[in-house]
């Protein structure tokens, strides 16, 4: 299993970075927000997948499933979900006061 | 002694003060307060003298930074006297001289700032015994030295010379420090008087020659030795009392006292005598060959300053051969070359000095420098006149003048060497006294060139705009009178000097010969028909005649490799560097993301490739995996089909669902892997994106098909799909590697005393309730991101207030 | 309080001084006094936290008072206490140096509360001791940029600001990724428990590789050579005091997060990842060189001098011994110090001329000599002219090289000193010295007073840095000894 969603992750986090290497702005947030995905299911993965019971404490459960990962990943999601949205504020902005769709080329000194 | 110390002093804090005071004594009354500082320290040095010559030296010394052994020590002997005498005396001298010279509409105060500020960091050099602290006072005189040349700044010339004597002064300073550095590596202290007590340990150690040359580089520099000799001439730019004070008398031979003081430390080793007495010999070829073509008589003195500073330099390097004699005759034959060249420093700094000082009454009275547009002087301006003469004979090497004296000791050191047992030398040995005599011969030549082109001939027509020629107030020539007495006074009496004055210098540079007879030689006017004056009938034959025959020849400068300067390569240098990294620079800095991104992920992954290949330790260990059931398998073939399916969507709402799909698709696998608590998160949190996205895709435009190149397809796709493979291969391998069990186990117990049953929410709430907070505050900064994006505007057309 | 928080001070103080701020939206002057009053508690505080650490050694607090690797530990060993200092002080005066230039429009939006929350997360990610805690503190620190960075929606600013986001996100996400993997292989987070169990495995090759991620992941942050082409163009998008913010402090997150990482993790096999890293650091200041001599443009001059010191300071560390360490810590504030100082002087530069591009300047001199002159002791300072700040802090570095057989590294971070040299004696003659070329804008005099205020007040720090360097050297001393001997850290952190 946990090689299974690893190589999940590999495919996930290969759609990220080729969407992060494209010029539609749109595109790109949408690589970021895979890349998280990746990350998020890569996390969990490296604690140990299905070892043991949900977390939550009761009197039958012998073994739990590892518990920190999943408070890590906790709080990676609201992370991410904190820069993507301000991320797409933002490309936003770019387009209203460029009228047109961001640029990203361009040198600083034109 | 404090008195060392406050030698150093008492110029910084007059610098300090001269902005005050000159509020004071307004105009160039300002220069009166100033020139009791160099007259004090003289007289209170010169004090000094007698004890000296008795064998005492000075050392004081207060603790600066004890933890990195930098100790701010003062150590004053012989060798330190003569510079700290001549920066002093001339400096009294320059000062007077410049209260004449300056114009009252200039920054006076500023002027003598500067000049107070270089005067304490020379005394610094010459009286420091910390390394440290001498290269610290080292680098301050070539920024004195930088302010002082750009003082009349608006002049394009003036900042030119400024940016290079700094640029090639600090380079060798830096070069230096290396040098020192390595000295410390090798012996462990900064204190001169112990480096040179450690000289054998240093000697065995293999950063030797470097450390020596790093050194000489430090000292060519700042004595511009060929080849750093071009940032001389152009340092003429400054105000003519600066060019006779730091550019020859005192600055300049801040290296010949550095390749002094080292001589003990590193002369055991013949490379120190080939590399010093050779750059010395050709730099003074170099510098005479070099004066004799310049029409600015300023430039002609700088050039003639560079030769004889490669003079002074190779009689060092020839006196260093004593450290590797035995027979006291030898001995005594070489130290004689050391002491002929402190002789011939006192002697330069006299003749030289007064010189300048001549060069810029012309400048002051006449308004022009250019021998061609100067002449018949002699009569006009007679003082001016027999100072020039007096300077210029003497530097020519004409008796009755100090010149001459060191002329013959400087010829006979050049035949001592045929004395030297040096292996293969034979033919270099011939070699050097030809070279010595061939440079004579053109210091001879400029030295007419001073007398005669300028005060004989006919007169010319003053510059428009000129006064008629006529003779300078005496409070300018005052200065150059006393060096010109001096220049005939030392001839008079040179064993006064000797004994006093170098004396002490000697058994500096040599430590191990102290008191030996024969260190201190008598100065003998006549020595009798013997070779040295021979030569010196020689040059004065072969001057006249070339002189006179000047125009005949002078055209072999227009030729060949004379006219190809080093300064060309200095400025093409310069230009070609900030071009290369202008075009270097715009080259890999497109300014687009996507090549950010694509570095970015390509050096992460030949990283990784390295890292793995370089370790070879694939270990994979698949044992320990859960089982998957058919479902999970479903979802995750779902998984990767819509996030592949992202890529080639046609439409952004396509790709929008898709994404929505991968979000829940992962919330159910948190289900699956027995995390409740991120599934309803991530169902939250996919749901708001997901509504973002949609939103803003109202107000984006349609996205288009990219029109990108197969190729940039295909690279960024390697980038991808390498990255990935990255990650997997790594993520695999921990997963061979874990070695310990984690920490969580405690949280299952520890939970049930924190009063909570879900062991993720007391971990969140409780363990790591720092994280969480903090997880909200960026959530909360980006909510105020948001709010100010979309509120704060610009006005067209406004950009940065700064540049409004 | 007892004494044992004191740590969280200079974390907690901006914190709170930055939410009563939102309260006062509007009201613009109450906003300056109050945070620099927050600002001035916490260099109170933060003084303290030195003088504690001094007597007393490393002080802790884990959080929740779990014992040590189970909750999240917060650590102040002295290096880290002289960075959260040293951050606060330049904090101070370009907060000063913003109330006459930043504008009143970006003070209404969050400019102050802005700057105290990144300042919450950068003494937060120099003090943390927990490994996520610290991805943690650096999503604030960044999240506080982004939105300094777009403040004011000028065009080049949102297009610059896009470039500098998404590169971070991606530095975020290998930084996850190389926690996990961490994670996976150690089980903990808590970076002296860390430390102890890669030493009990001897850290084998696969932890070398995760030294390599973690190094990317800093090194984007830090700009090392080849992760820093994000920043040049990204920088100089906002406003000066912005800028300055972000060149003396945000880059040396990455430098510290470096340092801290490669003394404290990953010291057992110094022969790849330390090797490693100080061919890099020489690339790195190899590559700011050609970067600092390209341009006529005051910004990107000054901007790759960043570069340069990253650089310098890596190679410090990358010696690994006491010398070196303590020479990239010294050469570390220094820069710090001297970075704020130089930001703040070319600001007033480009307001008294109207332009960034040095061709069109000149003859300042005239008009602007203690501007002039504070510049040329600035710009000696930085290209370590002794008796300046930069000297010692390369001395060192290069004293630490030779000891440890890197001598022609130290020569190239000396001849850097000569690149830098050049690069900024170029402003002062092409600025001060130059022909005037254009008619100077009309500018207010007192506005350029207080401009200058903090600006003399930074440089003059940086002197007193320089010269005073053995008043401050057992404190370096002390910082370089826990760098140099992890076994402290790890003491103080699990002392039962």
């Amino acid at each position: 299993m946990e090689t299974l969603i690893t190589l999940l992750v590999g495919v996930l986090v290969a759609v990220g970075v080729y969407l992060l290497l494209s010029k539609e702005m749109l595109r790109i947030i949408l690589g970021t927000a895979i890349l998280s995905h990746a990350i998020h299911l890569l996390l969990l993965t490296m604690g140990g997948l299905k070892k043991g019971d949900v977390p939550l404490l009761t009197e039958t459960a012998a073994e739990y499933t590892d518990a920190l990962p999943q408070a890590l990943i906790l709080t990676a999601i609201v992370i991410s979900f904190a820069v993507t949205a301000f991320l797409l504020v933002l490309s936003y902005r770019v387009y209203q006061e460029s009228g047109r769709g961001p640029r990203l080329r361009g040198r600083q000194d034109e | 002694m404090i008195t060392v110390l406050l030698a150093i002093f008492i110029p910084f804090i007059a610098a300090c003060l001269v902005p005050f005071i000159h509020k004071i004594l307004t105009g160039r009354r300002i220069g009166w307060f100033v020139i009791t500082i160099p007259l004090f320290l003289f007289i209170l040095l010169i004090r000094l003298v007698p004890s000296l010559s008795n064998g005492a030296s000075y050392l004081y010394t207060f603790p600066w930074i004890p933890s990195a052994d930098v100790y701010f020590s003062t150590h004053l002997d012989g060798l330190s006297m003569i510079f700290a005498l001549l920066i002093t005396g001339i400096g009294s001298l320059v000062v007077l001289y410049s209260i004449y010279y300056l114009s009252e509409r200039e920054a006076i105060g500023r002027f003598y700032t500067y000049l107070l500020l270089f005067m304490g960091a020379m005394l610094g050099v010459v009286l420091s015994d910390n390394l440290i602290v001498l290269y610290v006072f080292w680098e301050l005189t070539s920024i004195s030295s930088f302010l002082l040349i750009a003082f009349w700044y608006h002049r394009k010339q003036s900042r030119y010379g400024a940016k290079k004597s700094m640029l090639i002064t600090v380079t060798g300073g830096i070069f230096m420090l290396v040098g020192f550095l390595m000295l410390y590596t090798i012996t462990g202290t900064f204190n001169l008087q112990e480096l040179i007590s450690m000289r054998e340990v240093i000697a065995a150690d293999s950063l030797f020659i470097p450390a020596m040359l790093l050194v000489l580089i430090g000292a060519f520099t700042k004595s511009a030795q060929f080849p750093f000799h071009i940032w001389l001439p152009d340092a003429m730019e400054a105000p003519t009392p600066v060019s006779a004070y730091l550019h020859s008398a005192t600055m300049v031979k801040a290296g010949i006292y550095l390749v002094a003081r080292f001589t003990p430390v590193f002369a055991g080793d013949t490379t120190w005598f080939y590399v010093v007495s050779c750059v010395g010999l050709l730099t003074m070829l170099w510098g005479s060959v070099n004066a004799v073509k310049q029409t600015d008589l300023k430039a002609l003195l700088a050039f003639s300053t560079v030769s004889q500073l490669g003079m002074i330099m190779s009689l060092l390097g020839i006196g260093s051969l004593a450290f590797a004699s035995s027979e006291s005759t030898q001995i005594a034959l070489f130290t004689a070359a050391t002491f002929a060249a402190l002789f011939h420093l006192i002697n330069h700094s006299t003749f030289k000095g007064s010189l300048f000082m001549v060069v810029g009454i012309l400048d002051h009275e006449l308004g022009t420098r250019n021998i061609k547009r100067l002449g018949g002087l002699a009569t006009i301006m007679p003082i001016t006149f027999t100072i020039a003469l007096i300077g210029s004979f003497s530097m020519a090497g004409l008796p009755p003048f100090n010149g001459f004296l060191s002329k013959e000791l400087f010829f006979e050191a050049m035949l001592s060497l045929k004395e030297a047992n040096l292996l293969s030398m034979d033919s270099l040995v011939l070699l050097f006294p030809i070279i010595a005599w061939v440079g004579s011969i053109f210091t001879f030549i400029y030295c007419m060139i001073i007398v005669f082109q300028t005060f004989f001939g006919k007169v010319h027509a003053p510059a428009p705009g000129q006064r008629p020629a006529h003779e300078a107030p005496i409070q300018m020539l005052i200065s150059p009178m006393v060096l010109g007495s001096l220049v005939v006074l030392i001839f008079i009496f040179p064993n006064l000097l000797g004994t006093y004055i170098l004396g002490p210098a000697m058994n500096a540079v040599y430590p191990q010969y102290e008191g030996m007879p024969g260190l201190v030689p008598e100065i003998h006017v006549w020595h009798g028909w013997e070779m040295p004056i021979f030569m010196t009938i020689g040059v004065i034959i072969i001057g006249i005649l070339l002189y006179g025959l000047l125009r005949y020849w002078k055209w072999i400068y227009s030729v060949g490799f004379l006219q190809w300067t080093l300064d060309r390569l200095y400025n093409a240098l310069l230009q070609r560097i900030e071009r290369v990294a202008s075009v270097v620079t715009k080259t890999y800095m497109t300014g687009s993301v996507r090549d950010y991104v694509a570095y970015i992920m390509l050096f992460f992954i030949a990283l990784v490739g390295i890292g793995l290949l370089g370790f070879q330790q694939f270990i994979f260990d698949f044992s320990d995996d859960a089982v998957i059931e058919i479902n999970e398998s479903i979802i995750i073939f779902v998984m990767m089909c819509s996030s592949v399916a992202i890529l080639f969507a046609k439409s952004r709402i396509t790709a929008i669902i898709l994404n929505g799909v991968l979000g829940y698709s992962i919330a159910i696998l948190f289900v699956v892997f027995r995390a409740p608590d991120l599934a309803l998160t991530q169902i939250i949190v996919e749901t708001v994106t997901t509504v973002l996205f949609l939103l803003c895709f109202y107000y984006l435009p349609e996205w288009k098909n990219e029109y990108k190149s197969v190729s940039m397809r295909i690279r960024n796709g390697l980038i991808a799909v390498a990255s990935g493979v990255a990650v997997t291969v790594i993520a695999l391998l921990v997963q061979g590697h874990s070695m310990y069990p984690s920490i969580s186990i405690y949280y299952e117990t520890a939970s049930r005393l924190a009063g909570g049953l879900n062991v993720v929410n007391t971990i969140l709430g409780d363990f790591r309730a720092f994280d969480t907070m903090l997880e909200v505050l960026v959530l909360f900064i980006a909510g105020l991101g948001v709010y100010s994006l979309v509120k704060l505007r610009r006005k067209k057309g406004v950009d940065h207030p700064e540049e409004k | 309080m007892n004494m044992i928080n004191l740590l969280l001070f200079p974390i907690i103080i901006p914190f709170f001084f930055a939410m009563i701020l939102m309260f006062f939206k509007e009201q613009v002057v109450v906003q300056r006094v109050l945070t620099l009053i927050g600002l001035a508690l916490s260099l109170v505080a933060s003084f303290w936290l030195i003088a504690t650490v001094k007597t007393e050694g490393i002080q802790t607090v884990t959080l929740g008072s779990w014992p040590a690797p189970f909750g999240i530990t917060m650590v102040s060993d002295m290096f880290s206490a002289l960075l959260v200092t040293t951050t606060i002080i330049i904090t101070i005066f370009v907060v000063i140096y913003s109330f006459s230039s930043i504008g009143v429009e970006r003070e209404r939006f969050f400019y102050y509360p802005a700057i105290l929350f990144m300042i919450t997360g950068i003494n937060g990610a120099f003090t943390t001791g927990d490994i996520f805690n610290m991805f943690v503190f650096f999503e604030v620190l960044l999240i506080a940029s982004y939105l300094l960075i777009v403040l004011g929606g000028e065009k080049r600013q949102l297009r610059e600001s896009i470039k500098y986001i998404l590169v971070n996100v991606i530095s975020s996400a290998i930084f996850v990724i190389a926690v996990a993997y961490l994670y996976s292989i150690i089980g903990t987070l808590n970076m002296a428990d860390i430390s102890v169990k890669i030493a009990e495995i001897n850290q084998p090759g696969i932890i070398s590789v995760i030294a390599i991620l973690f190094l990317i992941v800093f090194g984007i942050k830090g700009a090392i050579f080849p992760l820093y082409f994000w920043l040049p163009n990204s920088y100089a998008a906002p406003p000066i005091p912005i800028l300055a913010l972000f060149g003396a402090l945000l880059t040396k997150v990455g430098v510290y997060a470096i340092t801290r990482t490669y003394t404290l993790f990953f010291v057992h096999d110094i022969g790849f990842t330390h090797q490693f890293l100080m061919v890099l650091a020489l690339l790195t200041i190899i590559a700011g060189c050609i970067g600092a001599l390209a341009y006529f443009d005051l910004k990107q001059i000054i901007i790759y001098n960043i570069i340069i010191a990253v650089g310098v300071i890596l190679f410090g560390v990358a010696q690994m011994n006491t010398s070196g360490l303590e020479g990239a810590v010294y050469y570390l504030l220094h820069d710090m110090l001297i970075k704020g100082a130089l930001f703040v002087l070319i600001g007033i530069i480009i307001y008294a001329t109207g332009t960034s591009n040095l061709r069109e300047m000149g003859g300042l001199i005239k008009t602007h000599a203690t501007l002039g002159w504070t510049y040329l002791i600035a710009a000696f300072g930085l290209a370590g002219i002794p008796p300046l700040s930069g000297f010692i802090g390369k001395v060192l570095i290069t004293k630490g090289a030779f000891e440890a057989d890197h001598v022609i590294g130290s020569i190239i971070i000396l001849a850097s000193s000569l690149v830098v040299l050049l690069s900024v004696i170029r402003i002062f003659i092409y600025a001060f010295w130059g022909p005037q070329k254009n008619e100077l804008p009309v500018r207010d005099q007192r506005t350029y007073r207080q401009m200058m205020f903090p600006a003399i007040m930074l440089v003059l720090i940086t002197v007193a840095y320089g010269v005073g360097a053995e008043w401050l050297m057992p404190y370096m001393t002390d910082a370089a000894n826990v760098l140099a001997d992890p076994s402290i850290y790890i003491n103080a952190v699990l002392k039962e």
